[in-house]
């Protein structure tokens, strides 16, 4: 319903590679790349968002993560992270 | 209990113990008795026994002494021998008792002196222990038969190793087939569990038993804390399988039982994660940042930071940008500044040197467009009117609806964000074309919609949905023409009902100026009735019912008007006539005054902020006209276009800059720069009219609507510092 059509929003924006939604085992639920792409970003963004959540609580168990954004050289990946998925878009903003 | 041998011979072992004869007299009668019963004794001393009874009953029990006497006596056997019974004490002679006893009982101190005879006897031997030997003696009766029998025994021993009679023969004992039997248990599991818990961990194990389902569970993904982090609040129903699922903990046999049940849970449970409250929220998160990817440098600009390299000021203003939501942590501010430096180096140069500031005074004032915030859904639509809201200066409703009688759709209110330029967050559907907006100042979240069709309509923006919280729909005395103008006034009179309370005041095309109060239901009074005027031969107004020229209504059609910056009991209307009048609020039936000089409606008037004295109107005959309160002529006129002025507000900053929107542009005019021209013009795009103009905020921004549905975003550059001087 409305979920769709954000999510189509988000797909249509200017510069947006790819967006992903993946559970917390790695098996997508919405994806716009190929499946084996998908499983290779699920893969590893699982481990850092563990990784980064694990850092943020360290210094402070009463906060959590909320968002990660990783910019590289040709494009930023933003994640979502929650306890059920991963809300993952890629973007490059140079477009 | 009786010992006998094979001779007959009695052999009962006696008692170690002796009785003490005195004490063994009652038995006497006792032996006599059992002697009878006894047969195995010498039939002698049998007699003899009885001899003793016959004796007489005066007999003391023997003692041991006269036993001893006795030899052969002594291998009879008492009848019944007890172990301390007196009765083998009668073995010994009866004179020797006699004697014995008699001695006894005679002994006196005389004697004493007597001799005395004692006889020894030796005792008979005790066999305690027969060991017939197997040696014999050779000289006895039976050597010669033992020797005898040992050399037969020799011979036959001789004869053995050959001898037929003897056979040897082997027996061997069966061995049972000896089986290996292999037993084998149920291999043991064996599993090696590392992990490594951190201080969060910790925590959350802690707290898990406390906390409140409703709180956010962390995700804590050490399989040691599995079924701790499990308990969270939205999905409860697969919290029986979560363990399986958010675990990594090979129990095989619950494994296998839970897979099943996974699998059809996970299915559904996909779709839930799409529906989830958190899934939308992050959404909408995520399509913020992107914007502000995307947006960035214009949202910068708008904010008026210089996007300079130095690490601390863009982060700033990245930070600022995004501002508001709490929820970012310290991993997006790191990843904003790295992220706004590399911006840096791609930046577009020239927007680079617009940023920088204007107080260089070399370029020329002008409008650089930003964005625009329009959708899908707007467009097509008019802009009506626009406003900002008081409590957050970057949220801005815009009402959509034709200003033509002819062009009357539905219309939509929408709420965009500055975080957001290609979505409103709010969208209010509405019946009838929107034609006035206005945010309440005392509660931020109630906005206000004038409606084409008379209707005040009372909205809360905090709610998604398109009802209103008040509608004056069905009220009886709702306007009967557009509203064209809303706003909410406070008013600080000392009246009862409505001290410090602030009032929606509406006017629209029915000649009439009503206050709406909103307690209590939507309720409304009248403030004035617009009287129409005559030509300007009549400088004084009609009396009602005054039938000069015909009339169609007795009420001119007021389109705006505008309360005192300082004085809220004045208020300035313009109507549809040209006329501009200023009413008090406490005298609803005559203007105070009027002022003449538009031929054609009025659609603004607006006070200056600084100077107030002064107020601007503009109108339908193409011309922007500047009044003194006290001078019924206008001071000022401007007109630089041929096209209806739909819009003119003053500058929030500078006494004397306004801006105005007209069909063909929008304009800036700075009045200490120059009285005839703008200063600044931006042609509107082709096939699009400026209906509607709003300052933006504390910035150099103009907020311009358009008759295509778009909002535009315009950075001032280039306009002097700001003064407040009187024009």
């Amino acid at each position: 319903a409305e979920v769709e059509e954000t999510l189509k929003r988000i797909q249509a924006h200017k510069g947006v590679i790819a967006t992903m939604v993946i559970n917390v085992e790695g098996i997508p639920i919405r994806t716009t790349l190929d499946n084996s792409t998908t499983v290779q970003y699920a893969g590893l963004l699982t481990q850092l968002t563990m990784k980064a959540r694990s850092a943020v609580r360290d210094i402070d168990p009463q906060n959590d993560l909320t968002f990660l954004r990783i910019r590289s050289k040709k494009h930023e990946i933003m994640v979502a992270p929650d306890k059920e998925y991963l809300l993952i878009v890629i973007q490059n903003p140079s477009e | 209990l009786q010992v006998v041998d094979d001779e007959g011979r009695d052999v009962t072992p006696r008692p170690l113990f002796r009785p003490d004869p005195d004490a063994a007299a009652p038995k006497q009668s006792q032996l006599s008795a059992s002697s009878d019963d006894s047969g195995a004794t010498a039939s002698g001393f049998l007699s003899a026994c009885s001899m003793h009874e016959a004796l007489g009953a005066d007999l003391p029990c023997p003692s041991s002494v006269s036993k001893s006497n006795s030899s052969t006596m002594e291998s009879v056997l008492d009848e019944a021998v007890k172990p301390g019974s007196q009765q083998d004490t009668a073995a010994s002679l009866p004179d020797v008792q006699v004697r014995q006893e008699e001695k006894k009982e005679q002994l006196t101190e005389e004697d004493l002196d007597r001799r005395v005879d004692v006889y020894l006897t030796e005792t008979e031997t005790l066999w305690i222990l027969d060991m017939p030997s197997v040696v014999v003696s050779a000289e006895s009766e039976g050597a010669g038969r033992v020797l005898e029998r040992n050399r037969v025994y020799a011979d036959i021993c001789k004869n053995r190793p050959g001898n037929d009679r003897f056979v040897e023969k082997m027996m061997q004992t069966i061995n049972g087939a000896a089986k290996n039997k292999e037993a084998q248990c149920d291999r043991v599991l064996v599993e090696d569990k590392g992990t490594v818990v951190a201080s969060w961990d910790l925590y959350n194990f802690f707290n898990a038993s406390e906390a409140e389902p409703a709180s956010k569970a962390e995700g804590s993904r050490a399989p040691a804390e599995s079924s701790i982090s499990d308990t969270s609040k939205e999905h409860d129903q697969t919290a029986a399988a979560a363990p399986d699922r958010g675990s990594i903990t090979p129990a095989a046999v619950s494994e296998r039982a839970g897979l099943a049940r996974i699998h059809k849970e996970e299915t559904c449970h996909l779709e839930a994660i799409l529906r989830s409250e958190n899934f939308q929220q992050d959404l909408l998160f995520m399509e913020r940042i992107l914007m502000e990817n995307i947006f960035q440098p214009k949202l910068a600009a708008y904010r008026q930071f210089p996007v300079l390299t130095e690490p601390a000021v863009t982060s700033g203003a990245g930070s600022t940008v995004v501002a508001a939501k709490e929820a970012k942590q310290e991993e997006h501010d790191k990843g904003e500044k790295d992220k706004e430096e590399q911006k840096e180096t791609r930046t577009d140069p020239s927007v680079l040197s617009d940023l920088k500031e204007t107080s260089e005074g070399n370029v020329p004032p002008r409008l650089e467009r930003l964005w625009a915030y329009s959708c899908d859904l707007t467009k097509g639509h008019n802009v009506s009117s626009m406003a900002r809201s008081r409590v957050n200066p970057d949220l801005l409703a815009v009402g959509y609806g034709a200003f033509d009688f002819k062009e009357q759709k539905r219309g939509l209110v929408c709420c965009w964000s500055l975080k957001n330029p290609m979505w409103p967050e709010r969208i209010f559907q509405c019946e009838h074309g929107v034609t006035a907006l206005d945010f309440s100042a005392a509660s931020s979240s109630l906005l206000a919609v004038g409606l084409y069709d008379g209707t005040v309509a009372i909205y809360d923006v905090r709610s998604c949905s398109s009802t209103t919280v008040l509608d004056s729909g069905e009220h009886a005395d709702k306007h009967t023409g557009p509203v064209w103008q809303l706003r909410w006034v406070e008013q600080d009179r000392g009246t009862t009902e409505d001290d410090k309370r602030e009032r929606l005041i509406s006017v629209s095309a029915d000649g009439r100026i009503t206050t709406w109060l909103t307690w209590r239901g939507l309720d409304c009074k009248d403030l004035m009735k617009i009287n129409r005027t005559g030509s300007e031969k009549k400088r004084f107004p009609v009396k009602k019912g005054r039938k000069s020229e015909p009339l169609i209504s007795q009420w001119a059609a007021g389109t705006c008007f505008d309360f005192h910056p300082k004085d809220p009991d004045f208020y300035l209307a313009g109507t549809e006539e040209g006329l501009i009048h200023k009413c008090s609020c406490s005298c609803s039936t005559r203007f105070l005054e009027t002022y003449r000089g538009h031929k054609g409606p009025v659609y603004k008037v607006a006070w200056n902020p600084f100077s107030t004295d002064t107020f601007l109107s503009c109108s339908a005959d193409w011309s922007i006209i500047l009044w003194h309160q006290r001078s019924q002529t206008p001071l000022l006129a401007f007109s630089s276009t041929t096209t209806v002025v739909h819009d003119v507000t003053w500058s929030p900053k500078s006494a004397s800059v306004f801006a105005a929107a007209n069909e063909s542009r929008v304009e800036i005019w700075d009045l200490s720069v120059s009285i005839l021209d703008p200063v600044a013009a931006r042609s509107a795009e082709p096939e699009a009219k400026c209906t509607s103009v709003l300052f933006a905020g504390s910035a150099n921004c103009l907020l311009v609507g358009d008759s295509r549905g778009g909002v535009g975003v315009f950075e001032l550059q280039g306009l002097a510092a700001p003064s407040c001087t009187k024009v």
